[in-house]
C-alpha cells in the first residue's frame, strides 16, 4: 500500500509541541549545564566540566540528595507496589462494595499535593498530631515521633505520605491488569492441584509482569520528582536529611541563582532516571510472556 | 487528491491554531494599557495585608483618576524565586518590593533597580533607616517596614511572676529556669520553618559583634568552627537540653508555636514583632513586648536586638510606567498613608512622622530609637548554599548532634561553596 507523503504533515503540529515543550528545554539544559549562568544576567562564561566535576566531587549536599532520593525511591516503590498489589486483589470482583473501596482507595490521588502536604503534616505534628495521639491511645505511646523533625525518620515519613498519596493511582493499573488474566488459566491451574500461592506465582505474576513494569517504572519517576510534597511539608528540612535532587536543583537555581550549576545536576538527573527504569524493565522484562 | 489536499489544508489550520493561541498571549497583556487609564503593577509578597492594601489603592486611584493598580502577590517562599523573572521581563512588577540582602543584591545585578536618589519623596523616609536599599551612593530601593526579628514576650506574664528582661546569658537562664518551675515553656521555638533563621539572629548577635562576620565567612577569612558560631551552637544545645524549649521544636511549626504563645502555654515566641498583631488577633488579652537573649555577660553585650528594614519598594527599571509607578511610592511614603498601613497591619514602618495609635505598636516604638540593634545578620549572608549550611548546623545541633561536629560539618558546606 502506498502511503501519501502528506501523512507526514500531521506529526508536524505533534512535532511542533515536543520541540518547544521538551527538546529545547532539554537541550537548553545541556548547553547551560557548561555555563556559569546566574540566571538572570545577560553575559554568562563556558565553564567546561566544571559543573559536573563539582557536582560529583565537590558538593556534599548534592551526594546527600541522592542517597536520600534513593532511601525514598526504595521505600515508595516497594511499600507502593506490595500496597496497590494487595488492594487490587481484595477489589478485584465487580460488586458494589469493591467498586466503592476503588474509588476510596483512589480518592487521595484526586488531591492536590498541598493539601495532602497539609493533611499530612497535621496527622505527623509531635504535640497535636493524631498518629501520636492514637500511639498512645492503644498503649503504643513508646513509638511516638517527631516523624517530620528527626532528621534520620523524617525521609521515610514523608516516603509513606506518597504511598498514601499515590498507591490508589497503581491500584488502578493494578486491577485492569488482573481483569484481563484468562480465567481459563486460574481453571486449569485448578484442575492440576495448584495452591493460591503456586496459582499467584506461576499465572498471576507472570501475566501481571507488564502491568507491574509500568506500575515500578512509574512510581520510581513519580518517587524522583516528588518536589511538591517534600517541598510543601519539610522544605528539604531538617538538616537536609529530606533533600532530594528535585528540590536541591530549585534550591540552587532561585534560592542561589547558579542556573548553570542547576541545569548540570538536572542533567545528571535526568541520566539517573533513564539508567533506573531502563534497569527496571530488564530486570522485570516486561517484553516476554510466559504463555 | 481531493481527499489529499484536505488533509495538508487540515494539518496548516491546525499548525495555524497553535500560533494563533501563542500569539493570543500578547494581544491580552497590551489591552491592560488600552482605555484612558494606565494601569500599573504593584507586586509584592504581604498576602496578609491584602485588605489595608486594597483600601489604600483605592484611595490613590480616587486622587489619580488615570492610574489604575493591580496587586500580584506571590507568598513569599516563592517570591525570591518567581518575582524575578516577572520583573526582567517589564510587564509584571511597575511597583514591587523586595528583600534586602541576597535578592536585593541579585536584583541590583540583573538592573531593574530604578535609581530613586533623585526624588522628593525618598525625604519622607527616616534616613537612618533606609541605607540598606543604597548602592555605590544611589538609593535603589526604600525599605518601609521596620521589623524585629527577635522573640515576643508575654509582658503580663512576666510581671506576674515577678520577672524582669534578663540583661545576661545567666540572668536568661534563670528567667528560663523560673518559667519552668511554674510550668510553662520558656520558648516556643517553631524549628520545623522559620525558628532557626529568626532566632539564630538574636541567638549570635552578641556572640559575634563585629558586623562583616558572614562576609568573612564567605570570603574565608572566618570559620563556623571558630568560639562565635561553635558557642552559638553551644547555646542552642543548652536551650534543648534544658528543656527552655518545648520538646520535639524541629518538628513545631509557626502556627503551632503562636498557639502555645496565645494559649500561654509558652512565654516567648522565637519569630519576630511581626507576629504581634496575629498573636493579639489569637487572644486579645495578651500583653506583648520584645526581648533578644543576651548570650554573653551584661558588660560584654553590644546589641539589645535585631532590626530588619525590609518590604523595599522599587521601581522596575524595565516599566513602560515608571513615572506612575514613581507616584504610587510617593502616595504609600506620605505620613497618613503610612499610618494607616502601620496600624492595620501592626507593623512599625521607616517612615518619618507615623502615628502609631495601637497598643503594641505604642509599646515597642522605643525600639525604633531608644535601643540598640543590629541589622539582621542572616541577612548579610549573599550565598544561598552557605545560609543553608549555617541553618542546617543548628537543626542538627538541636537534632542531637555535638556543636563542634555540626559546625564542622557546615564549614565543609561553606568551603564547597567559597567562590
Amino acid at each position: 500500500m502506498k502511503i501519501s507523503k502528506s501523512i507526514y504533515l500531521f506529526f508536524i503540529p505533534g512535532l511542533i509541541l515536543y520541540s518547544i515543550f521538551f527538546l529545547f528545554p532539554t537541550l537548553s539544559a545541556l548547553f547551560y549545564s557548561f555555563t556559569n549562568w546566574d540566571g538572570f544576567s545577560p553575559s554568562y562564561q563556558f565553564v567546561g566540566l566544571d559543573n559536573y566535576d563539582r557536582a560529583f566531587t565537590g558538593d556534599s549536599i548534592f551526594r546527600k540528595t541522592i542517597g536520600n532520593n534513593l532511601k525514598f525511591m526504595l521505600v515508595v516503590v516497594v511499600f507502593q507496589t506490595i500496597v496497590a498489589l494487595a488492594f487490587a486483589v481484595i477489589v478485584l470482583k465487580n460488586t458494589k462494595t469493591t467498586i466503592f473501596l476503588r474509588a476510596l482507595y483512589f480518592f487521595p490521588t484526586i488531591l492536590s499535593s498541598v493539601s495532602v502536604a497539609f493533611i499530612w503534616s497535621f496527622i505527623y505534628d509531635p504535640s497535636l498530631g493524631i498518629l501520636n495521639q492514637l500511639l498512645e491511645l492503644v498503649g503504643l505511646g513508646f513509638l511516638a515521633q517527631n516523624w517530620l523533625g528527626n532528621a534520620n525518620i523524617a525521609i521515610y515519613s514523608l516516603a509513606i505520605t506518597q504511598v498514601w498519596f499515590h498507591a490508589g493511582q497503581m491500584l488502578i493499573i493494578f486491577v485492569a491488569g488482573l481483569q484481563a488474566i484468562p480465567q481459563d488459566l486460574y481453571e486449569v491451574a485448578k484442575i492440576e492441584g495448584a495452591s493460591k500461592w503456586q496459582t499467584f506465582r506461576k499465572v498471576t505474576w507472570p501475566l501481571l509482569a507488564p502491568s507491574a513494569t509500568i506500575v515500578v517504572a512509574y512510581t520510581t519517576i513519580q518517587s524522583f520528582k516528588a518536589f511538591d510534597l517534600v517541598f510543601a511539608m519539610t522544605r528539604g528540612g531538617p538538616n537536609n536529611s529530606t533533600e532530594i535532587i528535585a528540590t536541591y536543583i530549585y534550591e540552587v537555581a532561585f534560592r542561589g541563582f547558579q542556573f548553570g550549576y542547576a541545569s548540570a545536576i538536572s542533567v545528571i538527573f535526568m541520566v539517573i532516571i533513564a539508567i533506573i527504569t531502563f534497569l527496571q524493565f530488564k530486570a522485570l522484562r516486561s517484553d516476554r510472556i510466559s504463555y | 487528491m481531493k481527499k489529499k489536499y484536505s488533509s495538508v489544508v487540515l494539518t496548516l489550520l491546525a499548525v495555524l491554531l497553535i500560533l494563533s493561541g501563542c500569539a493570543g498571549e500578547s494581544t491580552s497583556n497590551s489591552s491592560s494599557e488600552g482605555g484612558s487609564k494606565t494601569q500599573i503593577n504593584f507586586m509584592h509578597w504581604r498576602g496578609e495585608d491584602k485588605a489595608v492594601l486594597d483600601e489604600i489603592i483605592a484611595e490613590f486611584e480616587k486622587e489619580n483618576p488615570d492610574i489604575a493598580v493591580e496587586m500580584t502577590i506571590y507568598p513569599s517562599d516563592q517570591y525570591m524565586a518567581t518575582a524575578q523573572r516577572m520583573l526582567q521581563e517589564g510587564s509584571t512588577g511597575d511597583v514591587f518590593a523586595s528583600f534586602p540582602g541576597a535578592q536585593f543584591e541579585s536584583l541590583q545585578s540583573a538592573g531593574v533597580f530604578e535609581d530613586l536618589s533623585g526624588e522628593a519623596f525618598v525625604s519622607n523616609f527616616d534616613e537612618n533607616l533606609i541605607s540598606v536599599g543604597q548602592l555605590d551612593g544611589k538609593q535603589l530601593a526604600l525599605p518601609y517596614q521596620l521589623v524585629f526579628n527577635m522573640p515576643i514576650y508575654n509582658k503580663a506574664m512576666f510581671e506576674e511572676l515577678g520577672l524582669e528582661v534578663p540583661k545576661s546569658w545567666s540572668e536568661f537562664q534563670a528567667l528560663c529556669d523560673t518559667l519552668l518551675e511554674n510550668g510553662i515553656t520558656p520558648i516556643a521555638f517553631p524549628g520545623a520553618d522559620i525558628g532557626p533563621n529568626q532566632f539564630m539572629n538574636s541567638m549570635m548577635m552578641n556572640n559575634a559583634p563585629d558586623e562583616d562576620i558572614f562576609a568573612k565567612l564567605q570570603s574565608g577569612e572566618e570559620k563556623l568552627t571558630n568560639e562565635w558560631w561553635v558557642k552559638t551552637l553551644e547555646d542552642f544545645q543548652l536551650l534543648e537540653e534544658k528543656g527552655y524549649i518545648q520538646e520535639n521544636a524541629l518538628g513545631t511549626n509557626q502556627d503551632s508555636a503562636m498557639q502555645m504563645v496565645a494559649n500561654e502555654e509558652a512565654a516567648m515566641l522565637a519569630t519576630g514583632s511581626y507576629h504581634m498583631a496575629s498573636l493579639i488577633g489569637l487572644n486579645p488579652e495578651l500583653e506583648l513586648d520584645l526581648l533578644a537573649p543576651i548570650t554573653v555577660e551584661e558588660s560584654e553585650a553590644v546589641y539589645e536586638g535585631i532590626n530588619t528594614a525590609t518590604f523595599m519598594l522599587a521601581v522596575n527599571s524595565n516599566s513602560e510606567k515608571k513615572e506612575q509607578a514613581k507616584k504610587f511610592v510617593e502616595f504609600l511614603s506620605q505620613p497618613e498613608i503610612a499610618s494607616k498601613y502601620a496600624n492595620e497591619t501592626g507593623q512599625h514602618l521607616t517612615v518619618n512622622d507615623v502615628n502609631y495609635e495601637s497598643e503594641v505598636l505604642k509599646n515597642t516604638a522605643y525600639w525604633i530609637d531608644e535601643r540598640k540593634t543590629r541589622f539582621q545578620p542572616r541577612f548579610l549572608i549573599t550565598n544561598a548554599q552557605v545560609e543553608d549550611a549555617v541553618l542546617s548546623s543548628i537543626e542538627d545541633v538541636l537534632g542531637g548532634a555535638d556543636p563542634m561536629d555540626a559546625a564542622a560539618a557546615a564549614q565543609k558546606i561553606v568551603d564547597e561553596n567559597r567562590e
